[in-house]
């Protein structure tokens, strides 16, 4: 899956001369490494390397195992340090070969086997479609203000501290002492590697000043805390490699570099230690690494928010890292952008402007309506402006929570079991209700008391199962370099990822909204008012996947009674499953000492889930894709764009404090000129301003997809906003593409 | 309550006007531009649109027309323009969005309630309505209560007229209309008369009227290679625009793209084929009409 670096080819025009020499270089970094192997052994080995030493350890605690297991790799993983980069380079980088992973899952058997009830159940849940669930690793954003001000040595010597103090509380039970000596491991080995690092590049410099500058940042970050622009941005390289390449737990934000780099930038230029030009080419090369390595969910970080005060926080830095990801054209890292009133225009117009020439890895959350959110969950005021952004769109509180996302919903499955009384279609499994014979449902209320009942009902077992699976995430993949930079982890003794941080909560997604709201209002069109079908030949026709039927289909494909047309009656429909949907999930305990958050955001299961579910009244074709986060049925859309703001803003999003995120495909014509960059700001403002929380943009004419599918060397920098990332377009599936063609085809212009 | 007959009614409207707009498009046109864009705006009467390469051969539209003018022969398709009466019932039986009916009534109420949708857009942009067409003063009743009505909300309004029509027409809605859009084709009127079936007199006159008024004027000058972007024209366009005090003369270029409509309705295309005028060409006219005095820009937008 991992491409040929095509994501770095965009940037080959735009970026200076001196970066163009590093890019191939960089495009191979994370690709398709090479490492000299006398600095370490091969993947191969290492994976032997560490089945053998888990072994030797069997029995012991598995937080030391797994510190000694990363202690392992940091002495024995291949290194480079090039003079191509600033930045170090790893032998081990692939997330679907993590080196660790073996062990990972073996544990994850062993809990699974021990503590697990319901795995028929998730099983089953799983395999019909009704949702997707798997253990997740993936949400954690670390205290990045704790981390920078202490470095490596300083969290390693803070844990000590803590432990001293429980210690001297006679408070070390065993399980806490485990968690301790796994980070003090984690971090020796950390210290270990720079050392390593620093090593090498000081044998390999031989006069060249930038792997010079490489062997002299890693001395520094060994002893203590970064100090410099250059500093603080290895740190944050370094801590996102340990923390989700070796450790496997997602470092799922960089934090927000314009207010963590700001005060180190600053006293760098004022103390003459670089200059602008030179942070420009730093960012670059520091963007440039996340670039490279490419997951498709992309990097994040975020930019922008709003002081203590209530004036912006948008300062020089917040516009010259977006200058410099514009320059570069890449698809990844990805930004979010803070959001408020007071916001000033000329950064989202900034923005905005790159989103329109096709650089639309960006994202604007509304910091207004995540405080409704939040607040609406029992955080406070500070905690909701200072919060994090992460993941796709996500908002959690800062340096003190952790929210895993566990189990997908599939709001279309619940059709299907009304439809079969309560057993999917698909896999003859029955995880649904009894709703009773289809004669019994005489009115579409109904018909709706009955879909309401069985997305409850799945809703309800999503999160039984949910429960089970997150009892001893601590046991399977114990996070110390995470855990160390959480400070009421260290004061409760807790693995942070599992239950050691003030919040331990778990979101469950929502994929198909819009669609299951198009699909009740068909089946009420078609079944009740209109009378040309009775339920049970609805039933058939889809099961048919509507042959027979195709005008029937074609018909209802042209209703205007569409989530996204702005319609208040269909609207209100929408909103009632909304808030139902956010009433059963918002707040309920979870395994964690947390709770469960709801959230509108679909991920990839609006194509995963697709697959797994038949033909809906909606008109939808069997396998296909369903719509996505809080945004319509691709092309249901009719009426524009202001309508589709309308209905999106009908709906509470502060029900869904997992977050909620509208997608919205613009023509270019429709931006062209200044008018058009007001045009689209407008969009952002008045989208917040009625509630909304994430808004991102895909600018496309359909012309230009369809050449593109047809001569895709031509095209090889265009990127699409999928969901939460972007991707090249060239590298979509067709399936994929033509959904995008027929979207953008109609689109008014 | 006056009913107004529309062809299209245009929500995010964004080169209709300052900031984001709904533009209302009144159906029928004093005149026939060659290279006009909204054909479909000409007739005053509704009338029904064919767009053949999308048609399926289904046949719902055969069973749905009480008057024939749908036919399918040995499995294909027929459209009987003849026959039509426009009544638009098999608009609604196609199922491959073949048929599309222009012309539908709307009530004054009707219309400022949808005006009135995105309001939160037309503050957030400085934005509001127009009112457009075809020539939206060929309804000149309905169009003063919808500018009044508008006006009442509070809301920014604004009038794209092409100012063939008599001063009465344009005298009444004054008062209720923030903006005027007028468009200037051609300074001298006999290559007004070729182009667009009318002479310029009625126009230029309207014109020096309005800035009498002291009214607010934004003028569009579609720029179309080989009718009216000769450098005498243009300095002519330029010279006549200089002393009247409009606001900016927004130069647009001229684009094909709605050709296929043409042969949809059934009139003749009267597009000219020429190429659309480069980013350069643009600049050249907006210098010649700067040079004999006229505030010229030039504007990207289709």
């Amino acid at each position: 899956m991992p491409p040929d670096g095509p994501s770095l080819v965009g940037a080959l025009a735009a970026v200076p001369a001196e970066l163009a020499a590093d890019l191939a270089y960089l495009r191979n970094k994370f690709q398709c490494p090479d490492l000299d192997p006398a600095t370490g052994l091969d993947n191969e080995a290492l994976k032997t390397g560490i089945l053998a030493l888990a072994e030797r350890l069997a029995g012991q605690p598995h937080p030391v195992v797994k510190a000694r297991a990363f202690e392992y790799l940091a002495r024995n993983v291949r290194i480079d340090a090039s003079p191509h980069d600033g930045f170090v380079g790893f032998g081990n980088w692939n997330r679907n070969d993590r080196l660790l992973s073996g062990l990972i899952r073996r544990w994850d058997a062993e809990v699974t086997k021990e503590f697990q009830q319901c795995v028929g159940l998730i099983h089953d849940l799983n395999r019909s479609g009704a949702t997707m669930m798997w253990k997740d690793y993936d949400h954690s954003v670390p205290d990045w203000d704790a981390a920078l001000r202490l470095g490596f040595a300083g969290l390693r010597e803070r844990a000590r501290e803590y432990r001293a103090r429980h210690e001297d509380r006679g408070e070390l039970a065993p399980a806490a002492a485990a968690y301790f000596d796994g980070i003090d491991i984690t971090y020796g080995a950390i210290l270990e590697m720079l050392e390593r690092f620093q090593a090498l590049a000081l044998r390999r410099a031989g006069g060249n000043p930038r792997v010079g500058a490489v062997a002299e940042c890693l001395g520094h970050l060994r002893q203590g805390p970064p100090r410099t622009t250059y500093e603080v941005l290895q740190f944050i390289y370094l801590f996102f490699i340990f923390g989700e390449h070796f450790d496997g737990i997602q470092v799922r934000s960089l934090g927000n570099l314009d207010q963590t780099l700001l005060p180190y930038y600053r006293r760098d230029l004022a103390g003459g230690t670089c200059d602008e030009p030179q942070v420009r080419r730093l960012v670059d090369t520091f963007l440039l690494q996340f670039a490279s390595i490419n997951n498709y969910w992309g990097h994040p970080f975020y930019l922008g928010g709003t002081q203590a005060d209530g004036t912006s926080a948008v300062n020089e830095l917040t516009y010259l890292i977006l200058e410099e990801f514009d320059r570069l054209a890449i698809v990844t890292p990805k930004i979010q952008i803070k959001t408020a009133a007071n916001t000033p225009d000329a950064l989202l117009d900034l923005a905005l402007d790159m989103i329109r020439r096709g650089n639309s890895s960006l994202v604007f959350v509304g910091e207004e309506p995540i405080r409704r959110a939040m607040m609406g969950l029992g955080y406070t005021a500070e905690e909701a402006r200072t919060c994090d952004i992460k993941g796709c769109y996500e908002f959690s509180p800062r340096g003190k929570s952790n929210e895993t996302g566990v189990g997908h919903i599939n709001m279309l499955k619940p059709i299907e079991l009304v439809l079969h009384e309560g057993t999917d279609p698909q896999t003859g499994l029955a995880v649904g209700l009894r709703t009773g014979p289809l004669e019994n449902l005489r009115t579409f209320d109904d018909f709706y008391g009955a879909y309401i009942r069985q997305l409850g009902h799945i809703i309800e077992l999503n999160l039984r199962g949910a429960l089970d699976m997150e009892q001893r995430l601590d046991l399977i993949n114990p996070s110390s370099v995470f855990s160390a930079t959480i400070e009421h982890s260290l004061a409760t003794g807790r693995d942070a990822f599992f239950n050691g941080c003030v919040y331990n909560n778990t979101s469950v997604l929502n994929a198909g909204f819009g669609t299951a709201v198009d699909a009740l209002m068909a089946v009420r069109d078609v079944v009740y008012v209109r009378r040309e079908l009775t339920l049970a030949g609805l039933r058939d026709a889809l099961a048919a996947n509507w042959a027979g039927h195709e005008r029937l289909r074609r018909g209802v494909l042209r209703s205007r009674n569409r989530y996204g047309n702005g319609l208040g009656e269909v609207d209100a429909w929408a909103a009632a499953i909304a808030r139902f949907v956010a009433n059963k999930i918002n707040l309920r305990p979870n395994a964690r000492g947390g709770f469960f958050t709801a959230s509108l955001h679909s991920a990839k299961q609006y194509v995963d889930l697709g697959a797994k579910t038949g033909a809906t009244p909606d008109g939808r074709l069997a396998g296909e894709e369903m719509s996505k986060n809080a945004s319509p049925t691709m092309g249901a859309d009719a009426c524009g764009v202001t309508a589709l703001v309308k209905s999106a803003t009908r709906l509470d999003a502060a029900g869904f404090p997992g977050d909620f995120p509208l997608d919205v495909m613009l023509h270019p014509a429709t931006v062209a000129g200044e008018e058009g960059l007001a045009a689209m700001r407008s969009i952002v403002r008045v989208y917040h301003g009625g509630g909304g929380i994430a808004v991102h943009f895909n600018v496309m004419d359909a012309d230009v997809l369809l050449d593109a599918q047809q001569h895709p060397e031509k095209y090889r920098g265009l990127q699409v906003r999928v969901c939460g990332w972007n991707v090249h377009f060239t590298e979509m599936c067709r399936k994929e593409q033509d959904a995008f063609i027929r979207r953008a085809r109609g689109l008014a212009v | 309550m006056t009913t107004g007959v529309l062809f299209d009614v245009k929500r995010f409207a964004v080169h209709d006007g300052p900031g984001v707009r709904t533009t209302f498009l009144l159906k029928g046109c004093p005149l026939r531009c060659r290279w006009c864009h909204n054909p479909e705006g000409i007739s005053p009467a509704p009338e029904l649109a064919y767009y053949a390469h999308r048609c399926i051969h289904c046949g719902e539209c055969v069973a749905a027309c009480p008057h024939g003018a749908h036919r399918l022969e040995g499995g294909k398709h027929a459209f009987e323009r003849s026959r039509c009466v426009a009544c638009g019932r098999c608009e609604e039986a196609c199922l491959g969005g073949a048929l599309r009916f222009w012309g539908r009534p709307m009530t004054v109420a009707e219309a400022v309630a949808l005006a009135l949708e995105d309001r939160p857009f037309y503050e957030q942009s400085g934005g509001g309505v127009t009112v457009s067409g075809g020539e939206p003063l060929l309804q000149p009743e309905f169009a003063l209560e919808l500018l009044a009505a508008l006006r009442r909300q509070g809301l920014h309004t604004a009038l794209d007229t092409c100012a063939a029509v008599p001063w009465a027409a344009i005298a009444q809605v004054l008062p209720f209309t923030d903006l005027l859009l007028i468009d200037l084709k051609q300074a001298d009127t006999a290559a007004h008369r070729r182009l667009t079936g009318r002479g310029n007199q009625l126009i230029l006159r309207n014109f020096r009227r309005l800035a009498e008024a002291g009214a607010t004027i934004e003028v569009r000058m579609p720029l179309v290679p080989g009718s009216n972007d000769g450098p005498e024209d243009l300095a002519a366009a330029g010279a006549f625009l200089a002393p009247l005090g409009v606001v900016r003369v927004k130069v647009l270029p001229y684009h094909d793209l709605a050709r296929s409509k043409y042969d949809a309705i059934g009139v003749e295309d009267t597009m000219p084929r020429v190429a659309a005028p480069t980013a350069a060409d643009l600049d050249r006219a907006v210098a010649i009409l700067r040079a004999a005095g006229a505030p010229a820009v030039a504007s990207p937008g289709r």
